[in-house]
């Protein structure tokens, strides 16, 4: 049994981003030396997710003009006020609702050293509050 | 666009080159938030559409330990990247500190005098400050200091108060001084200060609650008159973020939905800020 952990580093560079990693999370597999098994990906962050789609930028627009309709930046949140911990102010709930609303994490099957997905599914990272350097876990299990 | 009112305490590339930076941005500053490379610092600017930022150390070494940012470690940052302007920070209280202030200006290339009398523990209108104010007249820089409440821990709200700058203002009518956070809670003292004094200015970087477009339209609505703002102080202010404690972008939204005038704002986000940065560079 193989476990391994990659954290990838994301650098988004816009307030909100759709950032595909299909790539990256192959890549992640590949070096792990499982050939059948199981890799989970997910976003160390609660202002940012991970989501599977078609890779295609008319759904990454409409992923987040949706998620930014159902989540108004303008409503009447608690998360307003000073965050001692932090030293400021949380105003970014909206950001932490699309996290939940989309997702914070993903599963995919590896079989024989290669991650299975359908031929459209793409694996995006949600900068829902940036730009931030983010961190991203893929955790890789299963047999050599 | 200039934010006149930046932070540099999150920089990832100096926790591990300064022994003390990370302890002095959680434990003196209080900020909670990851260390982020400089690159994110930059896409923070590029987002909210500002060109330059004004980089403010804290000289507190006095009375917190260390600097909150260096003067050095300001002028590295400059060195890396011409959008940042680097202001000095000296405790006025130091001996040899209109000297020092004098070095950093002439031989870092920094801009202007940042003061915090919160965190460096002096009265604003302490006479044995005067050598410095006088020091930084004769640079011809501006002086930032902070005004109002501030939010590092064991500092005195007392020391914000914006009137204890007046004796200071008074004796110095050639160096200007910029009230940061608008003074935030004493906003109409700070108001009356710079319609008054032709050498005192505000900046916007004041949060203290509710979002920065909820606290922006309460301050320059409610507490003080957008008439005001727009007709009064069109030439006294200049745009701050108080990032990293605000991202900028939210900051440049929330003063843009203010129903203030074109003009206006381009004062506030260039002509002002460019107008008292000439003469430190004249």
């Amino acid at each position: 049994m193989i476990i391994k952990l990659v954290r990838l580093k994301i650098q988004s560079r816009k307030s909100e981003d759709a950032i595909n990693i299909t790539a990256q999370v192959e890549e992640a597999v590949k070096n792990s030396g499982v050939r059948n098994g199981l890799v989970n990906i997910l976003t160390a962050h609660t202002s940012s997710g991970l989501l599977v789609t078609e890779g295609i930028p008319c759904l990454e627009e409409d992923i987040l003009t949706h998620l930014a309709r159902l989540v108004p930046e303008d409503e009447s949140y608690h998360h307003r006020r000073y965050l001692d911990y932090d030293g400021r102010l949380g105003f970014n709930a909206d950001a932490h609702l699309k996290s939940i609303l989309g997702g914070i994490h993903c599963m995919f099957p590896i079989e024989n050293g290669e991650l299975v997905r359908g031929s459209r599914q793409t694996v995006y990272f949600m900068e829902y509050d940036g730009p931030l350097e983010r961190t991203c876990m893929v955790q890789v299990m299963g047999e050599a | 666009m200039i934010d006149f009112h930046t932070h540099p305490v999150l920089i990832r590339e100096f926790v591990e080159k300064y022994p003390n930076y990370r302890r002095m941005a959680r434990e003196v500053f209080q900020i909670g938030n990851n260390f982020q490379p400089l690159e994110t610092f930059l896409l923070q600017m590029d987002v909210a559409g500002i060109n330059r930022a004004v980089l403010l150390p804290i000289d507190c070494a006095r009375a917190r330990g260390d600097a909150v940012s260096s003067n050095e470690q300001v002028a590295e940052l400059c060195s890396q990247s011409a959008r940042f302007i680097g202001f000095s920070s000296v405790d006025p209280l130091k001996e040899g500190a209109a000297r020092e202030l004098e070095q950093s200006v002439r031989h870092m290339g920094l801009k202007g005098l940042k003061l915090d009398p919160a965190l460096q523990d002096f009265q604003p209108g302490d006479t044995r400050a005067f050598s410095l104010y006088e020091a930084a007249a004769a640079l011809r820089i501006p002086v930032l200091i902070h005004t109002g409440m501030s939010w590092a821990p064991g500092t005195a709200l007392e020391l914000g108060q914006p009137l204890l700058l007046e004796p200071a203002i008074r004796r110095f009518p050639g160096l200007n001084f910029i009230l940061a956070h608008f003074a935030w809670p004493w906003v109409w003292e700070a108001t009356a200060l710079a319609l008054k004094y032709p050498n005192v200015y505000l900046d916007t970087s004041c949060l203290y609650y509710d979002s920065p477009k909820e606290f922006f339209q309460f301050v320059f609505s409610k507490q003080i008159p957008t008439t005001v703002i727009e007709r009064s102080l069109r030439n006294k202010i200049v745009f701050g973020s108080n990032y990293p404690r605000v991202e900028i972008k939210n900051m440049v939204h929330a003063l843009n939905t203010l129903g203030l005038t074109e003009g206006f704002l381009n004062k506030v986000f260039r002509e002002n800020p460019e107008r008292l940065l000439a003469a430190a560079t004249a």
